[in-house]
């Protein structure tokens, strides 16, 4: 068969967590909102808390705090035929409690390239004791996940980055159902 | 590629039996997008379950309004079929015009819809034709299969046995293909039953979907001006270096005009 035209098209996604790109030069980005049923000193702390983050990253395997504001977490993406793992270096930055920050990660992936990304994350008392979630993802990959991942790696990453924030929503305050994202599947 | 167990089960149950008791098992179907994905390191299965000879997954029968095809049927098989050609003749079209000649003579139907690619043919065929997705285990109808990008109501380890497609009055496929993998960028059918008409649309969201307005306005009046205005159905239009979300968008239409205007020509 023919590999070579088939391989382009074969690309797909990669990993990371909530954040990845598409074809270098050309970047990925993402922004939504959730509103959460919680008061923002409770958000701001699960968004710094390693552990509601890990459950959050869909295929998180291992999470392990570095420093104060490092992670490093071990991430097996699943995509369709595509299962990859990954090692994920998390720094917390520029942050503003309980306000804002900027989830920086770095992917590398053992044979499959590598990706970085970041998520501004903001938060907005929205009444009721709820508190308003923003996020806006940026982010690209290289090596072999660019090469080949031209394809659909928007639309992984977006899923991505919705599934990270729905399963933070619903790990803040499990009572409650899932808010649809801003961008629906 | 990384080392892997090969197993090749004389029985269905015995497949699923291997599945359940591999570490990290994949069943192989005509493996055109596996196997690739395998040579990239992109995956690494313990186990390799091929379903190559399970009867229970072959052969092609056309009785009154349903066509059932097996899942293990290749792309080929179904172009070349006299069943198809007879009762669903889009949907023979629609195989001919999967990728090249080698992914035709390799891939299967039911290894297309597990693998549920946004940008494969056959899931827009399986909605516009009220497809019943016959598994190991029990039927799933293709308006509640597709869930996402590559994720389909499938179990981890359910196997595929056979699709039954609503045979309709009259039918058409029409896509804007890739240049060089003759994936869909955009491609939309339009089966008319009776009257009713369905439009299954690929290529364009995240996976397969149908086009209610599309339908509706298609149902009125089974004419391409019929959906100058009507709306778009409600995608989130994929977006990369082959078509931007709005040329995709605009695809859509054009391709459910186009595949409108051969059913009305009568040429199906």
């Amino acid at each position: 068969m023919d590999l070579g035209a088939r391989k382009l098209y074969l690309g797909y996604l990669i990993p990371g967590v909530a954040k990845t790109g598409r074809q270098s030069g050309d970047g990925m980005e993402q922004s939504g909102e959730h509103r959460i049923p919680a008061d923002r000193a409770t958000v701001w702390r699960s968004l710094n808390d390693p552990a509601v983050l890990a459950r959050c990253i869909d295929g998180c395997q291992s999470m392990e705090r570095l420093a104060d504001n490092r992670f490093a977490a071990t991430v097996k993406a699943r995509i369709g035929p595509v299962r990859a793992t990954f090692d994920v270096a998390l720094t917390l930055a520029r942050m503003r409690p309980p306000e804002s920050y900027v989830l920086e990660a770095e992917v590398k992936g053992k044979a499959a390239g590598f990706g970085k990304g970041s998520a501004e994350v903001a938060l907005a008392d929205a009444g009721d004791g709820a508190t308003l979630l923003s996020y806006r993802v940026v982010g690209r990959v290289g090596g072999k996940l660019a090469q080949i991942g031209a394809r659909l790696i928007n639309g992984a990453a977006r899923k991505m980055a919705d599934d990270f924030f729905s399963a933070f929503h619903e790990a803040v305050d499990p009572a409650r159902s899932r808010t649809p994202a801003t961008n629906p599947p | 590629m990384n080392p892997f167990n090969y197993h090749k089960p004389s029985s269905l149950a015995a497949a699923v039996a291997l599945h359940r008791d591999a570490e990290d098992p994949a069943y192989l179907s005509g493996g055109h997008t596996l196997l690739p994905t395998m040579t990239q390191r992109l995956a690494a299965p313990s186990d390799l379950i091929d379903l190559e000879g399970l009867t229970e997954l072959t052969g092609i029968a056309a009785q009154g309004s349903v066509l059932s095809i097996g899942a293990f049927t290749r792309h080929a098989e179904v172009a070349a079929s006299s069943e198809v050609r007879g009762a669903l003749p889009a949907l023979a079209d629609l195989a001919e015009g999967v990728g090249d000649a080698q992914v035709r003579n390799r891939g299967t139907m039911g290894g297309s819809l597990a693998n549920s690619d946004p940008a494969a043919d056959y899931p827009a065929a399986a909605l516009a034709l009220n497809a019943v997705i016959r598994t190991d285990r029990r039927e799933i109808a293709a308006d509640d299969y597709f869930r996402g990008l590559f994720e389909t109501a499938l179990a981890e380890d359910e196997v595929i046995t056979r699709i039954d497609f609503a045979v309709p009055s009259r039918a058409a496929y029409e896509k804007f293909p890739n240049p060089a993998s003759r994936y869909a960028t955009v491609g939309v059918m339009v089966a008319d039953f009776r009257g009713a008409v369905r439009v299954g649309i690929t290529g364009a969201g995240p996976c397969a979907c149908r086009a209610p307005a599309f339908e509706a306005a298609l149902s009125a009046r089974l004419a391409p001006a019929s959906l100058d205005d009507a709306e778009l159905p409600a995608i989130d239009f994929n977006s990369d270096l082959h078509a931007s979300a709005e040329y995709r968008a605009h695809l859509v239409r054009v391709m459910a005009q186009r595949a409108t205007a051969r059913i009305a020509a009568g040429t199906d």
